[in-house]
């Protein structure tokens, strides 16, 4: 006779095996930064250095700044265990609890959609507000309400950009040198002039090519579209993301912006690509929205979040008059991720029927209806210039 | 419906472990205890210590919904009443019988001459006298589902077997091929049913090359390929995917019936010569077990000897950091002691060691569970509505529907334990209702 062990039904877990679990969808998630981050150097550091318009050492400067980020980040969080957690008492069990809660995420997510001259205390300010405010106040990893990143962003953007602008702002050592940028993103030269021309939204960054390659001013790591869509590519194979996120809240948003190019009459198909490939979209959308935490758990839930979120977002950036958006929306629906999850869970499985009718009819009635006041409203701010004939130019 | 397609997921099977070596037949144990418990039903015991008993005798008699008799599974002498571990995870009183290797039949046990002329009701009659249960894992008694007033189109053999380790059926099967046909004709004629359909995972193509010459025979039976997910084996899943049709509670609103294929062939038995269930296979498998393969015993068999018999435990094997499993890895209970027999529901018996603990984080909230439910359940928000005891908003969220396959927990990333959360769930919306 012998005794065994008590266990609970099911005996087989994938998470017993060495490929899958929640330390590998962190890695993954971590290597899915790698493109951005490479590109983000690339573009601030080596090619600056080439052009000669920074010193070696300044050429490392990005990655540094990426790394600080995730290295502030864990300090604060293993100052906060090592404050309240009684358990903590050696260095070992600080780096095992630090280790399950993914502590240097927030911070490097801060860190790439920063500018590059944000000064440390800057990003260190931003840091504490990422990690203790957003996240370890709320009970840390995956308790969290709203995604502690963009907490941190938002917390630095309505009271520290006057700071980092001073500091050097956005542009890297060869932008400041060109003279048409005149240190705008191309959000903000949109929402001071509000008209939408290729010349003026477009043209001073080259090309629409440049906005997808990533060469234009923005923040850090977020300005590179063809970056973001790797990492797309990779975090959907590793089913780390699910892939209908981005997708649909990047379609919502072209479609919408399309419309407002239409009405505003500028019916190029550049306005809806410009719309999509500025303003950290990219970056938002593929890392952002499909943060597990702070956005719905089931399929279906995920679909209307991103609906949501495509929505909100041409709301903030053309109604609004920040030239953000992405931040602001996906901070705003963050708070709704519990009731969206709720109804979406009994939509999902009930199906169409009369119980769920009304949860269906009221959904689709909001996304409608914030749609349609969106476009309305934008219709009435932006006014198009046709461009003239090049033969005509000279003559007014 | 994009959001309702049928779907699974794909779980290494491991079945080969006890597929190498061939069907061993173990007959005449020394003792066999029959368990006083049919599903979650008590018996009453009919004989008393001291009685000679043979082959085939009752012994007990499920009274009530499914009144059924049981039988001796070998012959001899009834020597006590005590408790032994059963597959429900408890102890429950059995009879012991001990064996006298003289494998005397009771006298209702007789070749059937006039199968042909049995009808309907003859059948359903005979499976009510057998005991015969749903050899699956159930234990239904077979004859409550043939008495429907639906009319049946179709009998469906599940031969799927989807969870891992389980060999079971596919070694009875490759055994008795034709005796499963005739069992599955059998029971097409106590349905009224015109089709038989026996439905196999597509990688057993053994059943597939055992089967197929023997068809010509029996004219209305086919064979189904499923798909080698988990949990394909499942009833609903079946009889969507053959009759296209949906129902609520049972298959015969979707004109099916749907029997294991271990039940078909002891039915076939049963007909033709009365002999009621009194044996089954049993997998005794798993990484804790030296020689895994197939036994064919009496039932009230222990399975200490048949795990003796399958060389013992690996000598590595340290039982305080094993599980002993009952049933199927996915769906199965853990039994505490090594002190279990054999009964009608218990197919299989798995010790396996442990995985190496590991600290997990929280839930980060991927959603892989809601992703993986088969019925579409948001396993999370089942979670959430338990934790505030908010049993509208469980019913809402149909934890009913869970039919506790453990997927969730199975793909959970942090190794939570949520199926048993909306296990929980559902036993409050029970308690509650």
């Amino acid at each position: 006779m012998a005794r065994f062990a008590n266990g609970k039904a099911p005996f087989l877990r994938k998470a017993d095996e060495k490929t899958y679990g929640t330390q590998v969808i962190m890695r993954d998630f971590l290597i899915g930064l790698l493109p951005l981050i490479g590109f983000a150097w690339y573009k601030n550091g080596i090619k600056v250095y080439i052009e000669g318009n920074a010193t070696f050492l300044e050429m490392f400067y990005p990655i540094i700044f990426i790394i600080l980020g995730g290295i502030i980040s864990m300090i604060i969080e293993g100052l906060f265990f090592i404050i309240t957690d009684k358990e903590i008492r050696s260095f070992k069990s600080l780096m095992n609890r630090l280790s399950l809660s993914y502590a240097m995420i927030p911070g490097i997510l801060l860190a790439m959609i920063l500018p590059l001259y944000t000064p440390i205390w800057v990003l260190i300010f931003g840091c504490i507000m990422a990690t203790l405010v957003a996240k370890l106040l709320f009970g840390g990893f995956g308790y969290n309400i709203f995604n502690p990143a963009l907490i941190g962003y938002a917390a630095i953007a309505f009271t520290l950009m006057g700071v980092i602008n001073r500091a050097g702002g956005a542009l890297n050592g060869s932008e400041v040198l060109v003279d048409a940028i005149a240190g705008a993103t191309p959000l903000s030269t949109l929402s001071t002039t509000n008209i939408l021309s290729y010349q003026t939204l477009v043209a001073p960054y080259g090309s629409l090519w440049n906005f997808f390659i990533g060469t234009i001013p923005g923040a850090l790591a977020e300005t590179s579209a063809l970056a973001c869509i790797i990492s797309f590519v990779w975090l959907s194979a590793r089913k780390v993301i699910k892939w209908f996120v981005p997708v649909i809240y990047i379609g919502t948003v072209f479609i919408l912006s399309w419309l407002i190019g239409i009405i505003s009459g500028q019916t190029g198909i550049w306005f809806p690509t410009y719309s999509i490939l500025s303003g950290g979209l990219m970056f938002g959308a593929i890392f952002m929205a499909t943060e597990p935490v702070t956005t719905p758990k089931n399929p279906l839930g995920k679909m209307v979040f991103a609906l949501f979120l495509g929505v909100f977002t041409v709301l903030f950036r053309f109604v609004g008059q920040y030239p953000e958006g992405v931040a602001t929306s996906i901070i705003f629906m963050n708070i709704f991720s519990m009731p969206i999850d709720k109804w979406t869970g009994v939509i999902r499985t009930e199906g169409v029927t009369k119980k769920t009718i009304i949860k269906i009819v009221i959904l689709v009635i909001l996304i409608i209806a914030i749609a349609a006041y969106a476009l309305f409203k934008a219709s009435s701010i932006y006014t198009a210039t046709i461009e003239l004939p090049l033969i005509m130019r000279g003559w007014n | 419906m994009i959001l309702h397609k049928a779907k699974g997921t794909r779980i290494e099977g491991k079945k080969s472990m006890s597929k190498a070596l061939p069907l061993h037949e173990y007959l005449n144990p020394p003792f066999v205890f029959i368990p006083l418990l049919q599903q979650a039903t008590p018996l009453k015991r009919i004989v008393e210590i001291g009685d000679k008993v043979a082959i085939g005798q009752v012994v007990a008699l499920r009274e009530g919904f499914g009144a059924m008799p049981i039988h001796a599974s070998v012959s001899g002498t009834v020597t006590a009443i005590k408790k032994v571990w059963h597959a429900s995870g408890r102890m429950v009183e059995a009879i012991e019988i001990q064996n006298d290797n003289q494998n005397r039949m009771d006298e209702s046990i007789r070749v059937q001459t006039d199968i042909s002329l049995l009808s309907r009701n003859d059948l359903i009659a005979k499976m009510q006298q057998a005991g015969l249960s749903g050899l699956g894992g159930a234990g239904f008694p077979t004859y409550i589902k043939y008495q429907t007033k639906c009319p049946i189109d179709v009998v469906i053999i599940n031969a799927v077997e989807c969870e891992p380790y389980i060999t079971c059926d596919f070694m009875l099967i490759n055994a008795y091929p034709e005796k499963l046909l005739k069992g599955l004709s059998y029971l097409m004629r106590a349905a009224d049913a015109k089709k038989g359909v026996i439905a196999f995972k597509t990688y057993n193509t053994d059943i597939k090359k055992n089967l197929e010459p023997l068809l010509v025979n029996y004219p209305g039976i086919e064979l189904y390929e499923v798909k080698d997910i988990y949990p394909a084996g499942w009833e609903k899943y079946i009889v969507q995917k053959i009759t296209k049709k949906t129902y609520a509670g049972l298959p015969a609103e979707a004109g099916a019936i749907v029997d294991n294929s271990a039940t078909a062939i002891v039915f076939a038995d049963v007909v033709a010569e009365n002999i009621p269930l009194i044996s089954r296979v049993i997998t005794i498998s798993g990484e804790g077990i030296k020689n895994p393969q197939n036994f064919f015993v009496p039932l009230g068999t222990p399975v200490k000897e048949l795990i003796q018999l399958a060389g013992g435990y690996v000598e590595s094997l340290n039982p305080m950091k094993a599980w002993y499993i009952a049933g199927g890895p996915m769906t199965g209970r853990a039994i505490l002691i090594d002190e279990l027999v054999v009964n009608d529901t218990l197919g299989s018996v798995i010790v396996k060691p442990m995985p190496d603990e590991k600290h997990h984080p929280a839930c980060l909230g991927c959603g892989k569970c809601a992703d993986a439910c088969p019925v579409y359940l948001t396993p999370t928000e089942i979670q959430r509505a338990l934790e505030s005891k908010d049993s509208q908003a469980i019913k809402e969220l149909n934890a009913q529907k869970c039919m506790q396959c453990g997927l969730c927990s199975y793909v959970c990333p942090s190794h939570i334990e949520i199926s048993d959360y909306v296990a929980k769930a559902k036993e409050l919306l029970r308690k509650g209702a």
